[in-house]
């Protein structure tokens, strides 16, 4: 593995080499340093609501069953016979009292204890040869819940997932947690694009200035309120904890107003007010700004936007929120795993109107989302090359020659963090910075587990 | 066992393939496949009913015996009219970047049968297999796209629509033969 020194001190400078985007030895420092370690979203327990039921998700090649067993807790567990490494469960969803290897037939209960090894008298001596006892599926290193989200880390020393999302949560909270129940999550949609994994966390955690260009589109055939794009330069750009993300500007108002003009019925608005801490708040109906687009380090985003979803003449929109995941695959391929959510309380009117404002932003159709993944997909190609590994993208923008701002963070900004007005690549640094900080920090090295009873 | 792929139907109940209204239904789905390989949209969208559903579900690998195969609640597509002409709309402008420049495409059309309804015979069903071949820019991979889709078309109550037979789509559900797509996005219509 060469020495990456110099691409990280570029990096953290704001000049990014561009074959960081398509570089096999960067891809295996990412999977082994970035995906190794970091905390990495896998389900949201709305997905798995009853005992037995499952999803299969991955940490880029590594397979999880999570599942929920039968006395309702929720658990992640490596899709992986102890016996011969067969996937138990090759289905992606469903309901299971037991996984049975499809191989040998042993088999486990849906918390992972083994409970069936076929001839285990015979073919190992019973429990002298081969402890059945106490055996499971490999559970995930560490695991961890926020608002119903369920994240993985590969690292058992992981620091608590709390901790590893610190102020970010307080912006979290606003996609999911709009009332005491939190979110119901659907999906997701999954598809492969030959595009690196970082372009798309790096878009959604602060390229408001993207959107008047590429997603003009959307903006001319009357999708939203506003009349240009360009507006997105109202919004503030915060970073806090292990995320950051975009903002939107709301017309004058009251809290109320303000919640309104996004699209929420009454009835949701009485349960944010009921929910949401002072600062939250404080946030959307003082300083008017409503979250839109996030990322968590490293590939978890979310989006919040509000069309107009019937042909009506009146102006009435619709706000809809997705989670999405940059499942890397390779340097130059990422599966995108877009789930849309909605708060559990709000009307079934409303549920039926958000989904489809997702369908029509974002997602595997979504009139947003297709433009994006052209870019990124282009990117991804042109930085495979030799002229890729002598330009350095400037990713400064936002900052003077001599690192000052070109203008100053915001002094009333009721969020945690750090906030700017207007474009800037501060995220995209932040989330580059986070980054760098991972591939030059040598890989937590658990070790290995013996099964069986031999020691 | 599936919920929304297209049903199995009888096949005493399919029309003989030289039926008039099975001629006139095979005949729509190639005439369409045509302007869906050219990306005439405007006149695509001139053949669909007011109130058009046309539904792409997630297809998810489920245990044979689950009693589903579609992703509960979520689709790739699940457009009425207004959202089918806002996507038209939208590759009319001229920023349009995914599909500028345009994809080669190939709906290639087969298996098609065509089931009568007792109450009426100004709808039918009509199954078919569509099998998408989509090319872009030079070097790139192509994808494909395979799909079994369940049409619901009605005639033209005016008989206005110049399809042969003023058919017009009420109603399709595809069933993509994939779980994770490869492709960048589904910028096309199958």
């Amino acid at each position: 593995m060469g020495d990456q020194t110099a691409v990280l001190e570029d990096v953290r400078r704001g000049m990014v080499p561009a074959h960081i985007y398509n570089d096999d030895e960067i891809f295996a420092l990412e999977r082994e340093r970035v995906f190794g370690r970091s905390w990495v979203f896998v389900a949201h327990e709305s997905e798995i609501p009853r005992p037995g039921d499952y999803v299969v998700r991955r940490v880029v090649e590594d397979s999880f069953i999570v599942s929920r067993d039968e006395s309702g807790v929720v658990r992640a567990m490596f899709n992986m016979c102890l016996h011969r490494g067969m996937q138990v469960c090759r289905a992606e969803m469903g309901n299971a009292s037991h996984f049975r290897c499809p191989y040998h037939g042993w088999s486990y209960r849906n918390d992972g204890r083994l409970v069936g090894l076929p001839f285990h008298g015979e073919a190992y001596g019973g429990e002298e040869g081969f402890r059945r006892k106490g055996q499971t599926l490999l559970p995930a290193p560490s695991l961890g819940v926020y608002n119903g989200l369920v994240f993985v880390s590969l690292d058992p020393d992981a620091p608590p997932l709390r901790e590893y999302l610190g102020d970010f949560a307080f912006y979290l909270d606003l996609y999911t947690q709009q009332s005491l129940e939190g979110i119901e999550l659907v999906g997701p949609q999954r598809w492969r694009v030959k595009a690196n994994w970082k372009i798309g966390a790096e878009n959604f955690a602060g390229d408001s200035y993207h959107t008047p260009h590429t997603h003009s589109s959307v903006v001319e055939i009357g999708l939203f309120r506003e009349p240009k794009a360009s507006k997105r330069k109202e919004g503030a750009l915060y970073w806090a904890g292990s995320g950051g993300g975009t903002t939107y500007k709301l017309p004058p108002g009251t809290l109320d107003e303000r919640l309104r003009y996004v699209g929420y019925p009454d009835e949701m608005i009485t349960r944010m007010r009921a929910t949401w801490s002072d600062a939250q708040l404080r946030m959307v109906g003082d300083d008017g700004f409503m979250v839109s687009a996030a990322s968590v380090f490293p590939n978890l985003s979310l989006v919040h936007n509000w069309p107009k979803v019937t042909g009506g003449e009146d102006d009435e929109v619709v706000p809809f929120i997705s989670l999405r995941q940059w499942q890397p695959v390779s340097a130059d391929e990422t599966e995108v795993l877009s789930w849309f959510a909605v708060d559990r309380n709000a009307p079934e009117r409303f549920k039926e109107l958000s989904y489809k404002a997702y369908l029509m932003c974002f997602g595997s159709t979504g009139m947003f989302e297709q433009d994006d993944v052209e870019n990124w997909v282009s990117i991804t190609s042109t930085a495979a090359g030799s002229m890729a590994r002598r330009l350095r993208l400037n990713n400064r923008m936002g900052l003077l020659a001599d690192d000052k701002p070109v203008s100053p963070p915001l002094a009333h900004f009721s969020g945690p963090g750090v906030a700017y007005v207007g474009f800037g690549e501060y995220n995209q640094r932040a989330m580059l910075r986070a980054w760098a900080d991972a591939l030059e920090t040598p890989p937590p090295e658990p070790g290995p587990v013996d099964l069986g009873g031999v020691t | 066992m599936s919920t929304l792929a297209p049903t199995p139907r009888t096949i005493n109940r399919c029309l003989p393939f030289g039926d008039a209204r099975h001629l006139e239904a095979h005949q729509f789905l190639v005439d369409e496949a045509a302007l869906l390989d050219t990306q005439d949209y405007d006149t695509w969208l001139s053949l669909l009913t007011e109130d058009v559903r046309y539904l792409a579900p997630v297809r998810v690998t489920t245990a044979r015996g689950a009693g589903f195969d579609t992703a509960p609640g979520m689709a790739h597509f699940d457009e009425d009219h207004y959202a089918l002409s806002r996507r038209v709309a939208r590759f009319a402008t001229e920023h349009a970047w995914t599909e500028d420049p345009p994809s080669r495409l190939r709906h290639h059309v087969s298996n098609v049968r065509t089931f009568a309804l007792d109450h009426t015979d100004d709808e039918v069903i009509v199954e078919s297999a569509v099998l998408l071949f989509r090319s872009r820019g030079d070097v790139r991979e192509p994808s494909i796209i395979s799909a079994g889709r369940e049409d619901r078309l009605r005639r033209d109550p005016a008989r206005r629509v110049p399809s042969v037979g003023h058919w017009m789509l009420a109603a399709r559900t595809v069933s993509l033969d994939e779980s994770v797509l490869r492709t960048q996005n589904l910028a096309i219509f199958l």
